[in-house]
Order: C-alpha cells, then sequence, then structure tokens
C-alpha cells in the first residue's frame, strides 16, 4: 500500500499537515472507499527506534484482540495484551493518524498505537468492518480539533529503521559462566530481600504492639500518620505490597461508623499480625510473598504450569479505580465466570502511576466475552491475567449462575486459607435492599436469615426492585454491591 | 485450643479484650481461656491475642440492624416500554455527556413521543422533577416515596376524586387529573374547586394551569372566585389570563386606553379600506418602559377593543416587522390571554411576515400539528438554525428532510469544509437529530456520512438513536 501525497495543503488542527505530505493518508471527501496507511508513516511518527522495534514485536496476530475498522474504514481499533492483567485498548484515526492508547506511557504515540498501525499497514490481521465501538466514539467525541499525529521529528528518517526493528537482536551463544554468576547474583538478591523483609516485618510487629500499648483510641485517631510512617519502613524493607495495604488502612478504617472503628482496627491489625507469621513460615510461598512484596511479573505467570488456566464465558461486573496515598492508582476489574464450574470470580489488578493521568476504562460494565484467563497460583484463585479474549458478545439472555455455597460459608470460608485477605466476592443469593432508621443499607435475603451492612449509600433502582442475584465484595464487614440481575435486567452499582 | 471454649465465651470476653486494647491496657488477663496459646511472654501473648480476636470479629460476629427495616416498594412500571437494551447505550451516552437540562428533557420527551421511556437504572426522576414528562409520574412518586418515611399511598382507582384525593402522591394526582379534566372537564374542575385551597401556592399555580386545556364559560365562576380571592399572587394572575382566554378581561380601563394611544389605527390601499395598526415612533426611553408595562398589565381581547377591532382584526391589522419591541410585547399578550385560536391567528400571521423569533414564543400554545407545520415553514422559507427549528417544533415532530433546506445544505457544506474541526456544530446536528422523523433521520445519516461524517462519530448519537428507535408514538 502506499500513501499518495495531499494535493492541497491542509489545515488540521495546530499544525500544518502539508509539511509532512508523505506521512499522511490518501484522503477522499468520501470514506466509504477506506484509507491506506503504508509502513513508512509508522516509521515517522515513531519517536525513536525503540518504539519501532517494540512496535514491530507487537504486530503480531496472538498480541492482539477484538481488532476492528469503522465501515468507513476510516478508524481502527482494537486490544493490545500489555504487562498488566488488562489489555490496552487502542484507537486510531486513519485520515489524520490521531490516536489514542490506554496505556501509560509518556511516548506519543506508543508501541501500541505504532502495533496497530502496523498491523493495519500489513494486513497482518483482518481489521473487520464493524460498528464503532463506544469506547472509540467516546475519544472521537473527546478529540478538541483533529490533532494530527506529528512525526517525531524532521529529521530523515533514516535514524529508524523499519528493516532493523523488524530484524531483531541477534541470538548470542552465551557463557555458561556468566549464566551460572548471574544466577548466584540472583539467588543472594533474594536472600537480601528476605532478609530486609524479616526485618521490615519485626518492626510492623513491634509497631503493633506499641499502638496497642497506646492504645487503640490513639491510633484510631491518628491513624494516617502513623500507619504512614511505618509503612515507609516497610517500603524500605522491601514489603511494597504490605506497605501499599497499610497505606490505605486508616480510609478503610474511617469508612466504618465511629462505633466500631475498634473492631475494625483489631481485625485490620490482627490481619497484618497473620501475615507477618505467615511469611515467615513460607518465605518462598508466591501467594504469601504476593501479599507482603511483589507479585509476579506476567511472564511468570504465564510460564508456570502450575497456574490454573480458565477458558470460559466472561461477564464484566465492575471496574474500580482507586487513587492510593502512594501515588499509585489501582484499577480492578471484576469479572464473573458465566460457567457453571470453575473459579466464580477473577479480578484484573493494574497499577499505574497517578501522574500519567486518568486512564481509560478497558471494559464496559455489563459486556459479555469469551476468554481465557491464567489465574495467579493461589488456594483461591482470583487475581488474573487475561490471555486471550474473544470478540464481545451481543447481548444474551444467559442468567447469572447460582450462588454454590451457603452465604455464611462464602463469608468466612476464604479466610480458613488466608485469613489476612480484605476483599471477598461473593455471589449473593435472591434478596433486597432496605434501609433503617439511621439510614444505614442493608442487603437482605429474600429468606430472611442473612441481613448484611452495605458500604456506601445506594439508592434509584437498586432500592426499588428485588435483586435475584447480586455480585459484590464482603470487606471489612461491609459490602458492596458490584451489579446485580433484576426483572430490569442486569444494574451495576455505578452505571 | 481447647473444645470446651465456646464462641459464647469468646464473645463474652471480646468486650473487655476491646475495651483494655482501646484504652492501652494489656488485655490477654481478659482472655484467659487462651492461656496456653497466648504463652507466657506478655508481649507475643498480645500479638497472639491480637490475630486471634482479629480473626474472631471479622467472622463470627457481625452487625445487627438495630431497628426494623424498611424496604421500598419496587419501582413500578410504566405506561410505555423502555428503550430496548440495543439503544440503551446510546441514551446512557447522550443522557452524560449532554449536561444541560434542556438537553436532557428533550430526549425525555422524544423517547415519549416516540413511544418509549428511559430505563431506570439510566435515569429516574426526582420527586419535584416538575419537567418530566408525565408517563414518568409514578417514579417520581416512587421518589417522592423513597425520600419520605411513609409508606405508599392507597391509591386502588385510577379515576380522581375530591374523595380519594389524599390517596394520590402528586405525580400521579396531577397525571390524573390531566386524564380527568381532557374526559370530563367539569369533574375535573369540580374536585380542584374542593381541594386546591389545601395545597401550597407552587401546587396550587400548577394545577390550575392544568384548566387551560378544555377551557369553557363553565369554569368562569371557579376562576373568578380564585382571581379575587387567592392568596398568591402568583395563582391570581394566572386565573386572571385563563379568564382573559375566556373574553373575561379587566374591563377597557385607563390603563388599556393608555395603551391603544401607542398605537394608530391607519387606513390603506386604494380604496382605503384595509386597515393598520401601527406602533406610534416612541420618543423617550420612559415611554418605551411606560408602554411594556402597559402591555404587563392588559389583556389582548381588552386592548383590541380600546383600538375599536375585534381581536382577530387586530392580529390581522397588526404592522409586524416595524416595531420589534411592540411585536414581541403583542405575542407575548396574546400568549398570555389570547384564545387557543387568536394564538393559531397569530402564528399564522407571523410566519407570513418571516418572523420565526415570535412563533417560537408562540409554540408552547400550539397544537403539535400546528408546530410541524410552522417549522417545516421556518425550514423551507428561511436559513433558521435546527435548534430554533427544534423550539418551534417541539419533540413531538418528525420533519421528513430538513437536510435538504437551506439550513442542512450549509450544514452539509460547513461540515466539508477542511478546517472543520470534529466538535463543530455538535448542537446543530443533536438538534437535528431531535426533529427528524425517523425515516429521515436514516436519509440524514446516510447523507452525512457520505459527506465525510464518520458512522461513530457522537455528533451522530441523537440521529443514530432517532433512526434506530421503532417509532411507536402518536403522530401529531
Amino acid at each position: 500500500m502506499t500513501i499518495p501525497t495531499c494535493s492541497a495543503p491542509i489545515a488540521r488542527g495546530d499544525i500544518e499537515l502539508s509539511s509532512f505530505p508523505d506521512i499522511l493518508p490518501a484522503q477522499d471527501s468520501i470514506w466509504d472507499v477506506g484509507v491506506a496507511i503504508d509502513l513508512k508513516a509508522v516509521e515517522q511518527l515513531a519517536t525513536d527506534q525503540s518504539s519501532l522495534k517494540a512496535a514491530a514485536a507487537l504486530a503480531k496476530p496472538a498480541k492482539w484482540s477484538g481488532v476492528g475498522a469503522s465501515q468507513d474504514g476510516a478508524l481502527i481499533w482494537g486490544e493490545c495484551a500489555g504487562s498488566g492483567a488488562n489489555p490496552y485498548r487502542v484507537m486510531a484515526d486513519l485520515r489524520d493518524l490521531g490516536n489514542k492508547c490506554t496505556c501509560p506511557s509518556r511516548k506519543f504515540p506508543c508501541k501500541h498505537v505504532l502495533g496497530l498501525l502496523w498491523l493495519n499497514a500489513e494486513a497482518v490481521v483482518p481489521f473487520v468492518p464493524a460498528d464503532t465501538p463506544a469506547w472509540v466514539s467516546d475519544w472521537l467525541g473527546r478529540r478538541r480539533g483533529t490533532t494530527a499525529a506529528k512525526p517525531a521529528s524532521n529529521a530523515p528518517s533514516t535514524e529508524k529503521d523499519l528493516g532493523a526493528a523488524r530484524a531483531g537482536e541477534p541470538e548470542v551463544a552465551e557463557d555458561p559462566k556468566d549464566v551460572a554468576r548471574r544466577e548466584a547474583q540472583a539467588a543472594k538478591r533474594n536472600e537480601d530481600t528476605e532478609r530486609a523483609i524479616f526485618d521490615a516485618l519485626d518492626a510492623l510487629e513491634q509497631w503493633i504492639g506499641d499502638q496497642l500499648r497506646m492504645g487503640l483510641a490513639g491510633f484510631i485517631d491518628d491513624a494516617t500518620a502513623r500507619c504512614r510512617r511505618i509503612a515507609a519502613r516497610l517500603v524500605d524493607g522491601k514489603a511494597a505490597v504490605l506497605a501499599g495495604r497499610i497505606d490505605e488502612l486508616p480510609s478503610r478504617l474511617l469508612a466504618l461508623a465511629a462505633g466500631d472503628r475498634p473492631r475494625g482496627a483489631v481485625v485490620e491489625l490482627g490481619k497484618l499480625v497473620l501475615l507477618a507469621r505467615a511469611f515467615r513460615a513460607a518465605p518462598r510461598d508466591a501467594e504469601i510473598r504476593r501479599a507482603v512484596a511483589a507479585s509476579e511479573t506476567r511472564e511468570i505467570v504465564l510460564a508456570d504450569p502450575q497456574a490454573q488456566r480458565v477458558d470460559a464465558r466472561w461477564e464484566v461486573l465492575a471496574e474500580q479505580v482507586q487513587t492510593r496515598r502512594d501515588g499509585l492508582v489501582s484499577q480492578t476489574t471484576w469479572l464473573l465466570n458465566l460457567a457453571v464450574t470453575g473459579p466464580r470470580f477473577a479480578m484484573l489488578l493494574d497499577f499505574f502511576p497517578a501522574s500519567a493521568g486518568r486512564r481509560g476504562s478497558v471494559f464496559t460494565p455489563g459486556e459479555r466475552f469469551q476468554a481465557e484467563l491464567v489465574f495467579y497460583p493461589s488456594q483461591q484463585p482470583l487475581r488474573a491475567l487475561l490471555v486471550r479474549r474473544d470478540a464481545s458478545e451481543a447481548i444474551s439472555a444467559l442468567e447469572w449462575p447460582a450462588s454454590d455455597t451457603a452465604l455464611s460459608d462464602a463469608l468466612t470460608r476464604p479466610l480458613l486459607a488466608e485469613p489476612w485477605v480484605i476483599e471477598t466476592p461473593l455471589l449473593l443469593p435472591k434478596g433486597r435492599i432496605a434501609r433503617d432508621d439511621a439510614g444505614q443499607m442493608w442487603w437482605r435475603s429474600a429468606d430472611g436469615t442473612a441481613t448484611l451492612p452495605i458500604a456506601s449509600e445506594v439508592d434509584g433502582l437498586l432500592c426499588g426492585t428485588e435483586l435475584s442475584r447480586a455480585a459484590a465484595i464482603w470487606s471489612g464487614n461491609r459490602l458492596t454491591i458490584l451489579a446485580a440481575r433484576t426483572r430490569w435486567g442486569r444494574i451495576g452499582c455505578h452505571e | 485450643m481447647s473444645d470446651a471454649i465456646t464462641a459464647e465465651t469468646i464473645y463474652d470476653a471480646m468486650g473487655a479484650v476491646l475495651t483494655r486494647w482501646t484504652m492501652g491496657s494489656m488485655a490477654a488477663p481478659a482472655a484467659s481461656f487462651w492461656r496456653a496459646e497466648l504463652g507466657d511472654d506478655p508481649a507475643e501473648a498480645e500479638l497472639r491475642l491480637l490475630a486471634l480476636a482479629g480473626q474472631f470479629l471479622s467472622t463470627a460476629v457481625t452487625t445487627e440492624p438495630s431497628a426494623a427495616l424498611r424496604v421500598l416498594p419496587d419501582i413500578p412500571a410504566l405506561a410505555l416500554p423502555t428503550v430496548p437494551e440495543t439503544l440503551r447505550p446510546l441514551v446512557r451516552r447522550i443522557l452524560a455527556t449532554k449536561k444541560q437540562g434542556k438537553v436532557k428533557t428533550d430526549l425525555l420527551y422524544f423517547l415519549a413521543a416516540r413511544g418509549w421511556t428511559s430505563h431506570p437504572a439510566d435515569w429516574m426522576p426526582e420527586a419535584d422533577d416538575e419537567d418530566a414528562p408525565d408517563v414518568y409520574a409514578k417514579w417520581r412518586d416512587w421518589a417522592a416515596i423513597a425520600a419520605s418515611n411513609s409508606a405508599a399511598r392507597r391509591q386502588t382507582d385510577d379515576r380522581l376524586t375530591a374523595e380519594n384525593w389524599d390517596d394520590f402522591w402528586p405525580a400521579a394526582r396531577k397525571v390524573a387529573l390531566i386524564e380527568l379534566r381532557r374526559r370530563e372537564p367539569s369533574a375535573a374542575r369540580a374536585v380542584l374547586e374542593a381541594r386546591l385551597a389545601g395545597e401550597n401556592a407552587d401546587v396550587r399555580w400548577r394545577l390550575l394551569s392544568l384548566l387551560a386545556e378544555r377551557l369553557s364559560d363553565d369554569d368562569l365562576t371557579f376562576l373568578e372566585a380564585i382571581a379575587a380571592n387567592d392568596r398568591a399572587p402568583r395563582v391570581k394572575a394566572l386565573a386572571t389570563s385563563l379568564l382573559a382566554r375566556l373574553g373575561r378581561g379587566s374591563a377597557a380601563g385607563e390603563d388599556t386606553a393608555e395603551l391603544a394611544g401607542f398605537f394608530a389605527v391607519k387606513t390603506m390601499g386604494l380604496l382605503r379600506r384595509a386597515r393598520v395598526v401601527q406602533a406610534e415612533p416612541l420618543k423617550t426611553p420612559a415611554q418605551s418602559l411606560r408602554r411594556k408595562a402597559l402591555f404587563d398589565g392588559a389583556d389582548f381581547a381588552s386592548f383590541a377593543d380600546a383600538l375599536g377591532l375585534a381581536p382577530q382584526e387586530l392580529i390581522a391589522a397588526w404592522d409586524w416587522n416595524a416595531d420589534r419591541a411592540a411585536d414581541a410585547a403583542l405575542v407575548d399578550l396574546i400568549m398570555a390571554t389570547g384564545t387557543d385560536a387568536q394564538v393559531t391567528q397569530a402564528a399564522d400571521a407571523v410566519n407570513e411576515r418571516d418572523a420565526p423569533g415570535l412563533i417560537i414564543s408562540l409554540a408552547e400554545r400550539l397544537a403539535p400539528g400546528e408546530r410541524a407545520r410552522h417549522a417545516e415553514a421556518a425550514l423551507n422559507t428561511r436559513d433558521i438554525r435546527f435548534e430554533l427549528v427544534q423550539l418551534i417544533a417541539g419533540t413531538a415532530a418528525r420533519l421528513r428532510d430538513p437536510l435538504s433546506a437551506t439550513t442542512g445544505k450549509a450544514l452539509l457544506a460547513a461540515l466539508q469544509r477542511d478546517d472543520a474541526k470534529p466538535s463543530d456544530h455538535t448542537e446543530e446536528l443533536h438538534a437535528l437529530g431531535l426533529i427528524v422523523s425517523r425515516e429521515g433521520a436514516r436519509g440524514a445519516l446516510e447523507r452525512l456520512t457520505g459527506a465525510g461524517l464518520l458512522h461513530g462519530d457522537p455528533r451522530l448519537d441523537m440521529l443514530r438513536l432517532n433512526a434506530a428507535l421503532d417509532d411507536k408514538g402518536a403522530k401529531p
């Protein structure tokens, strides 16, 4: 495919694209003939050779799902597997090469956009004409002026070389001595890390003892500052995940009614003791390590033959985005497995720096698709990575599965295996929202055997209809409803 | 752990344990039943007790509601179905991206006119949402029930009477009154006669305004009593206005004569038979203000009478477009105090004189069919923005091909300009989506995408919704 030169200068947004006649695709006033780009455009858009090289690595069908193009061929989109649990949503307007990706990269365009354009230019995968997804339309609506993609520089394109990008690194035979030395260094690092964590956990237990000695009343009043101090110590001690958890402890505590906070503090601090002891007992246990230090990388989980893989039909329950005190934003996508067996829930968890700005949602609540997930090895598989995802399905009448355990069991059983967990997803049986005189909301089962307090105010439809099923998070003795099935169909908590 | 330790034992001890820790005392002595598990080291015992107590309190102890719980009644189904599931994302996006209340209200009226309602998860009215279409009355009342502490009232009959007035929640009552007025005007008035005084001024004003439908001489006595005795000036003014529509305006007094003095009735034409009412030139701002004040206090029939003309003669003889302020004041006067026939006549006259701004003022009292006719006429005779056409047409119009009118052609040309931006003409395209028929929307989408707009362009959301939505509404 080639790019004919634009015949007339076209002002687009704040740059004069006629200065770059060879980067723009052929434009026709009528777009139903489609829009063609070629690799030269990708090369010129790339900010540097490393972007181009990374894009070449992404220009493979296996990395992508949900690839499509608008009926007129002007818009293309796709979802690209990144290093996180959630894929990135990538979209581009071929008329002016405007583009958007949900990844946190500061490069513009990022390698995913370049990869998508590469797929399109070389027709690596078919871009099936389809209705424009809402997330692409939303982006289109937010664009102010056609902010045409600017070539990285006016430098000759020879500085970035497609051929070299394609070629990849030459294979170099490794010296066995180097391998042994590297392994020894890694083992030493692991030992150092472990020792640092042990020290940090000693400090944590000391700190917990201090809080009890000084009184929980004072701790509750001053929780933010005190937790910040020990969290900083834990970060130094390589227990970053635990630090993040303690940083968020005050906000969980403050969400409780004042009278319930001493109980909440005991539960929170008690779980920390349990986790610290569990780590000491099994410092190499991946699951415990994940709760204290760091999670395995995507590559390690994908390569782990023990990691459970589940190919099923999933429904997106909700997405929770939270800005944490440590400057990270956590993005949690909750999925419900619609199959009869297998893990009932999956949680796709990603972190990115708050400074990277607001990130687009990856999924639409209520969306259903067939996908293969790989779960992080665990006694209770929950956290997962998306391995493969098929195109979204049309809304189907398939009901949610029944909750498979008694509610009291579902509330407590996870704590037998992991007594330190904070959040437990639940599939609640038929029930309804009710309110007490003080305005506190409660979920009550239809048979009247269970009544659970709801974490936050809910209103509207959720309170005015029977919930034949509800998916919720049980956390800190309170319930957060994610979505429910009702006679009005599926309703989400934040829709 | 000893088998003899029961949950009750632990539970009983937890109060003391929590109290001690809250105060900063050692708690292990309060849990002596765990002595073996906690060990001899006091510091270690506290941590072990913390782990055990935390686990117990997070699993075995759950909060219970302190008093009886209140369950709200089911949100009732409405008379019209909710929009098809596949179109809900479009509805949500229009509701979400357009912050202005008018756009939301227009969309809801559009849906109602096409025979649909929003899904309650996408939008529900508040109890006091007077702008919501009447079809949502049951949801408004549900919101009122949710906000109050009382249970649902005992409405057993859709027919409103003075006796069952209190059984209705306010929005349902209003709808029942509208129904009754359409069916049996005097029965509706009788209900109001018995019940109006018990309501507050805002409600009295809103309920009284419903008498505009099928207004007749039978209402005279009631309206006169309100005009004379109601406590609220606003309600009195409304009753006076309704009386004026029945030809019972205040008799031509000095003020009306003074107002007539600002105008001259002249004859024109070869035979000097045609009459024309012309505004006398205003010399000072004070005169302008005085004339306006006189218009505000006048009624149309008396004004015509003071000029020596029948009301329909005044409309026919008015010299439109010569004094815009006088035109606007006359139109307001007709709107407030003219009969339906006079409003229709004025709209036709204004339309002939090419004054679409005045039609917009009159549109609210025109029948939906009349509004559509004037909108079509305005489009076909002049370059008028779709947003203004929509104000004339209302939300029940189904114009066939607005894009072929001058405005549409100009819009298409503007969209194809090289310097066109993706956010240009958003409001115009939205308004187009509201006024056009379903078939027209499909044709417009074809032409707009043919002109270079993308199928997924969010500016086309309203058109796409219109094109996709089955039109099941009553046609004007």
